[in-house]
């Protein structure tokens, strides 16, 4: 049986050697930046990888290729050759398609890892914005530029710290990958009073904890008689039913649109 | 209980980060919530449960260390419990008890990595710069972005470094930069919005008064910058900003005259930037010194009469006294035992220069150093002992120069200086009475001269300072007695500050990769596990 030709192996990425050849000049993408190419990526990844790598490369019997962060710093050089010659010791076999075709495979996976803002959603940002802003909630835990609550990460700049696969996860699928410092928590204190925010902090000696309206609760382990945490995310889970797809695609693009600054490029 | 339930419920006692205004005018308290510690730049707290007596039973109560750092040069500020410190193009939000994080916030956007000095509090948010130069309000609870404005272009040879200073509603920065060709400036912005407010440029504009002590290109691009925070006089209503050297920093044949308003303090409106007065320090500088170094605001007896002054010990090596309500010169006096490029100042406070002291293709030697008699570090003055304490090093260079053509921001500064290997040079840190400008006592200090930590002075009678060699030292504020010390075993390049949580004080620091904490020792309570349930 011919093997997918894209299972890239993870321990390539982490071999010594690789890392020296990083540091050698790259080559130039051909297709970098070119929409049509993400395409045609797109199609010969489903192709040819997507068995293994999965279709929007979480990962399968290959390894993911979207959340390890292995792709975003990966060389074009490197990319071009794992995926040309494939990896010794593993599944990945080598690609018997032309230099053209590997280039927008490339193209396609550098796209699956690239901040939100530098892809092309599909919907309507303005939509997504009086969604954000209204009827979907969001406001009242994440904020955007001062404006929305706390208890959610801040989205200033969402569209370039996160990938769109990241943003989509996040919004539908909340408890897959919790963000750090905002596990829910319920603290009754020795003194009878009671804390209920997120844990920003937490030790056996101490937990910070921030509550809905902003206020900061530093307290001592020797303070508190009982401690709850949430389980999962504070993120509702109903957004796949409580909006429609298409609506689901306008707060992507919204969201994907967030940058503190506009990229140097860009100007 | 759902989500929403969750959102809703708060709990009734909250510490808040606000700052008003007022707040800072009524000076340093338990909190620490401007760069100087007050507007008189006095870094003199009220606290007083370290003393004299007790110093030696100060023990470490945490370190914070934070990743990548390598050279931290801020000031922490702490209000209601809450510290934040600053390196390149990130802040931390931390708990002053325990060191433990409340949120970071990295700009992964910028490409330069220049050292941070700190961020301004005022409102619910707190403010700093990038390396790149642009000004970022943050919601000081999450450390949410408000906004974030470009205040000076990398293109244009700008970067920033300083730790802005909030004055009324106003967030005002200076720009650094001087070192390969720019022109300074500080500015204000509006601290809700983001809008910049006044521009006052430290070299004059072409044809304005002022231009002619310049050159043709150097009116454009030769710098005095103004890369260390302000002080503010509210009575007056001027802040005090000083000035970086002039550029090429070591050949002045490009830059014939006094290059003003370089190497200077200027005072300012800070309604609208004005220019009331200035004064130079050193006018048509070949060494580099920078005029900053801590301007701090007393009012004292000066020859009978009360005095609204401005002290202020130079990099130049000279001590200044001068009235801040106008300007004037008072007094000068050489601080340093080596002092070589001015036998004094004359009556208007201009240096009289010793000929054959420029710097030579060849080399000259001349005491103070490039760092100068002192620097940035901060300097602090005690109310009671009516002393200044500052760090200083006694220490010559060998300046050379070139009269090559200077190109800006081809970081091109004329040249530059050697060290002189018999002569390393010594650290001290000195007391001052500014009535007399005379050296009342002094700490030296061992180490390698590659120090830059400052000093806070606190109502105990205690004197923390970084020394040379990587310890927080505690003195004696009378005698410069040594009472405590702690090896951080780090390189210190930044300022202690002390403040109080919980009824307890503590003295803080941020060391080469990141931020030590120091207390009065109290015996360790049993601390049982936490009684955690299954979540809901």
């Amino acid at each position: 049986m011919r093997l997918p030709m894209c299972v890239l192996a993870l321990a390539a990425f982490t071999l010594a050697p690789a890392q020296e050849e990083e540091k050698e000049k790259d080559i130039d993408n051909p297709h970098h930046g070119k929409q049509e190419m993400v395409e045609a990526g797109r199609k010969l990844y489903l192709n040819s990888c997507s068995a293994c790598h999965g279709p929007t490369g979480e990962g399968g019997r290959g390894p993911g290729l979207i959340k390890s962060g292995m792709i975003r710093g990966a060389s074009n050089r490197r990319l071009f050759t794992t995926i040309k010659d494939g990896v010794r010791g593993s599944d990945m076999p080598p690609s018997t398609l032309d230099d053209g075709k590997i280039w927008q495979i490339v193209t396609f996976v550098k796209y699956l890892n690239a901040p939100a803002y530098e892809t092309s959603a599909a919907g309507n940002a303005d939509a997504g914005e009086r969604l954000f802003f209204g009827k979907a909630g969001c406001v009242e835990c994440h904020s955007i530029r001062g404006r929305g609550g706390v208890l959610g990460p801040d989205l200033s700049g969402a569209g370039l710290t996160r990938t769109y696969a990241h943003l989509r996860e996040s919004l539908l699928n909340p408890d897959e990958r919790p963000t750090d410092g905002y596990q829910g928590v319920s603290i009754q204190l020795k003194s009878g009073r009671r804390v209920e925010g997120v844990a920003r902090n937490q030790t056996n000696y101490s937990l910070q904890v921030l509550d809905a309206k902003g206020g900061l609760h530093l307290l001592s382990s020797l303070d508190i008689e009982q401690v709850s945490f949430r389980k999962g995310s504070l993120m509702p889970g109903d957004y796949k039913t409580r909006l429609s797809k298409s609506e689901i695609d306008d707060l992507l693009a919204f969201l994907s649109r967030q940058v503190i600054r506009v990229p140097e490029k860009e100007k | 209980m759902s989500a929403r339930c969750w959102m809703l419920l708060a709990a009734a006692a909250v510490l808040s980060a606000q700052v008003r205004y007022e707040d800072i005018l009524k000076g340093p308290s338990a909190d620490w919530i401007t760069y100087a510690g007050d507007y008189a730049g006095q870094r003199h707290s009220p606290l007083k449960q370290i003393t004299v007596e007790n110093a030696g039973h100060v023990v470490p109560k945490w370190f914070h260390s934070l990743e990548g750092a390598k050279r931290l040069e801020c000031v922490p500020l702490v209000k209601d419990g809450v510290m934040y410190f600053t390196d390149s193009n990130t802040v931390v939000a931390l708990d002053a008890r325990t060191g433990r994080r409340i949120w970071r916030y990295k700009d992964e956007q910028v490409k330069r990595q220049d050292v941070n000095r700190g961020v301004a509090l005022l409102g619910s948010r707190l403010y700093f710069v990038t390396s790149d130069a642009h000004l970022v309000a943050l919601d000081a609870k999450t450390g949410g972005v408000h906004w974030s404005v470009s205040y000076a272009e990398t293109k244009k040879g700008y970067f920033a470094t300083v730790a802005p200073f909030a004055v009324k509603n106003l967030i005002i920065v200076g720009v650094s930069g001087g070192d390969s060709g720019m022109r300074g400036f500080v500015a204000a912005y509006h601290a809700e919005t983001g809008k910049e407010v006044w521009r006052t440029y430290t070299i004059p504009a072409r044809g304005e008064p002022g231009s002619e002590t310049w050159g043709d290109l150097t009116v454009d691009w030769g710098g005095a910058g103004t890369w260390l925070s302000g002080t503010y006089d509210p009575a007056l209503n001027l802040i005090y900003w000083t000035t970086g050297n002039p550029w090429p920093d070591f050949y002045g044949g490009d830059r014939k005259g006094d290059n003003l308003y370089s190497d200077s303090v200027i005072a300012l409106d800070p309604d609208s930037g004005k220019m009331k007065w200035y004064f130079q320090f050193t006018p048509h500088d070949v060494w580099d010194w920078d005029a900053q170094s801590w301007p701090v605001l007393i009012d004292m007896e000066f020859n009978g009469r009360m005095r609204k002054v401005l002290l202020h010990a130079n990099r130049n090596g000279f001590f200044y006294v001068l009235d801040r309500v106008t300007g004037e010169f008072l007094r000068a006096t050489p601080y340093l035992d080596k002092l070589t490029w001015a036998s004094g100042v004359d009556a208007k406070g201009r240096p009289i220069l010793v000929p054959g002291m420029e710097p030579t293709p060849n080399g000259k030697v001349v005491c103070p150093s490039i760092r100068g008699g002192t620097n940035w570090m901060s300097h602090s003055y005690n109310p009671a002992t009516g002393l200044l304490y500052f760090p200083t090093v006694e220490q010559c260079d060998v300046f050379t120069s070139s009269s090559k053509h200077p190109e800006p921001m081809k970081n091109f500064a004329g040249t530059g200086v050697e060290a002189i290997p018999k002569d390393p040079g010594k650290f001290y840190l000195r007391a001052l009475d500014p009535k007399t400008g005379k050296r009342r006592w002094e700490y030296p200090m061992t180490g390698d001269t590659s120090m830059w930590a400052g000093t806070v002075s606190t109502a105990g009678g205690v004197v923390f300072f970084g020394d040379d060699d990587g310890h927080l030292v505690a003195v004696d504020a009378r005698d410069g007695r040594h009472l405590w010390h702690f090896n951080t075993g780090q390189r210190l390049t930044a300022s202690p500050i002390t403040y109080e949580v919980g009824g307890k004080q503590y003295v803080a620091i941020a060391a080469a990769s990141g931020v030590f904490a120091f207390g009065l020792f109290e015996p360790a309570v049993s601390v049982p596990p936490l009684k955690i349930s299954d979540s809901r």
